[in-house]
């Protein structure tokens, strides 16, 4: 078996300052990976490479063993694979509904496996009884659950969280944290940010930390042990 | 003042009894300015979100043009139109000067700019999000953008509104184009300004009125789009 993503040589600059300098990283499937660093470290301009959002400048960057190319209908195929959650994710200007639906909709998905799907990805997230509500009128937690089940949803093979439990609150960060530790033996491989160490140990995560732009440990948390 | 008045209450007279050629003159308006904007934004709305989420050589330079065109004074529209119309014109064979047709064409290209630039603006401020959530989601390229114009369609139906109230309450382009033609072409704003002339003062008033009534609706109806 091929590694989830492998990067060699992965840089990325801001005009001419580089964020993003990475020699080698090789991410497995069916892991649960925490990814540290200060602010301006790269840590959200890693994952928008990982989500096939923004390419590099420079390096190679391996999906399940295939070179990603960055051509249009390549990458249409991969962002079916692996969603983003975005640091302050936007709900789009309509029903909870629509929005859990939308990726489900771009995948042809429609009738009663729509349905099934987006309400199971609600009930999950603590929000059934939550469709017929405007996305525009929920609280800063409600809005992170139905941007966490509207990825849930697609059932991804790779789930990118960009500090998905900052600015919650701790009914809902607790929430979070169950449907994160349970989405590897459902399938979805998982990278996350975040700013808590205690969410590396509560996760059982491998713990990937940056320091201006470059990969400086790669471990399991300390309280795991094990790989 | 007593012919100010007298004249007031002769227009209210006419519009309560819906007067034929009163409301003759208001259904050639809207009839000609519904379908001018329905043909703008057809084209309009399309380029103008083309143009606001695509990066090319010369955006900067069209987007001052389109800016430029939104001012081009009602009678060089007229102009140009006719001139193409008329018939020796190109389009001379159609034979549509002085008709409801030929005023559609001039006041769509009235209101084309208009239907443009506050596309392009309202996609130009939405948020930066949308197209990277989309995508993320796995939409493909057509998805993305008409999800990008859903969450912006307040700003876009300020432009439709927009639109409509520059032609609706012209002048130049009506008159030159349509040619006042008592049930065919005379529009509100022809009737006021030929009528009135010829001793008409309270029927000008009374069409005066109805503009003033759908310009207040209008204006009404765009700040309350452009705040959402
Ligand atoms: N669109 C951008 N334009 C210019 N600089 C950017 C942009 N996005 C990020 N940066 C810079 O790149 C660096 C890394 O940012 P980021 O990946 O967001 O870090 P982190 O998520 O770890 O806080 C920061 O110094 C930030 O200022
Ligand atoms: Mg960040």
């Amino acid at each position: 078996m091929s590694a989830l993503y492998q990067l060699k040589d992965i840089g990325r600059r801001y005009g001419t300052r580089p964020v993003l300098d990475i020699d080698s990283l090789q991410l497995q499937a069916g892991r649960l990976y925490t990814l540290t660093g200060a602010n301006g470290s790269g840590k959200t301009t890693l994952l928008q490479i990982l989500a096939f959002l923004q390419p590099p400048n420079s390096g190679n960057l391996i999906f399940r063993g295939l070179p990603v190319t960055w051509s249009r209908g390549v990458l249409r195929q991969l962002r079916r694979e692996v969603t983003l959650l975005h640091q302050s994710p936007y709900l789009f200007a309509t029903s909870v509904y629509a929005n859990v639906t939308f990726g489900l909709r771009s995948r042809g998905i429609r009738g009663e496996k729509l349905r099934r799907a987006a309400m199971a990805a609600l009930e999950t997230c603590g929000l059934s009884g939550f469709e017929g509500r405007s996305a525009r009128e929920l609280s800063g937690g409600e809005a992170q659950r139905v941007a966490m089940a509207r990825a849930l949803a697609l059932q991804p093979a790779v789930l990118l969280l960009d500090e998905p439990l900052a600015n919650v609150d701790s009914e809902t960060s607790s929430l979070l944290l169950q449907v994160i530790r349970s989405l590897p033996k459902a399938g979805t491989s998982v990278i996350m940010t975040t700013h808590d160490p205690r969410h590396q140990s509560d996760l059982n995560s491998i713990t990937i930390h940056l320091e201006n732009g470059c990969v400086v440990s790669n471990a399991t948390s300390s309280h795991s042990g094990i790989l | 003042m007593e012919f100010l008045f007298e004249s007031l209450r002769t227009a209210l007279t006419l519009i309560l009894a819906l007067d034929f050629d009163v409301v003759d003159a208001v259904g050639t308006s809207l009839k000609v300015s519904i379908w001018s904007v329905i043909l703008a934004a057809t084209v309009g709305i399309p380029f103008g979100v083309a143009v606001a989420v695509n990066e090319f050589r010369g955006k900067r330079i069209l987007i001052t043009l389109i800016n430029t065109l939104m001012a081009l004074p009602t009678v060089v529209v007229g102009l140009v139109v006719y001139g193409f119309l008329s018939r020796q014109g190109p389009l001379g064979e159609l034979s549509l000067l002085f008709s409801p047709a030929a005023m559609i064409i001039g006041q769509t290209v009235l209101a084309l700019p208009i239907v443009v630039h506050y596309s392009l603006g309202a996609v130009r401020g939405a948020d930066a999000r949308i197209l990277p959530t989309a995508r993320t989601l796995g939409a493909g390229p057509l998805r993305c953008l008409i999800r990008l114009v859903l969450d912006v369609r307040f700003g876009i139906v300020a432009a439709v509104i927009a639109a409509f109230g520059r032609v609706v309450a012209e002048v130049g382009v009506a008159m030159m184009l349509g040619g006042n033609i008592r049930g065919y072409t005379r529009s509100m704003t022809t009737a006021i300004a030929l009528e009135t002339s010829k001793g008409e003062f309270a029927f000008g008033l009374a069409l005066g009125i109805f503009l003033m009534a759908v310009a207040l609706f209008i204006n009404i109806l765009f700040n309350v789009m452009q705040e959402r």
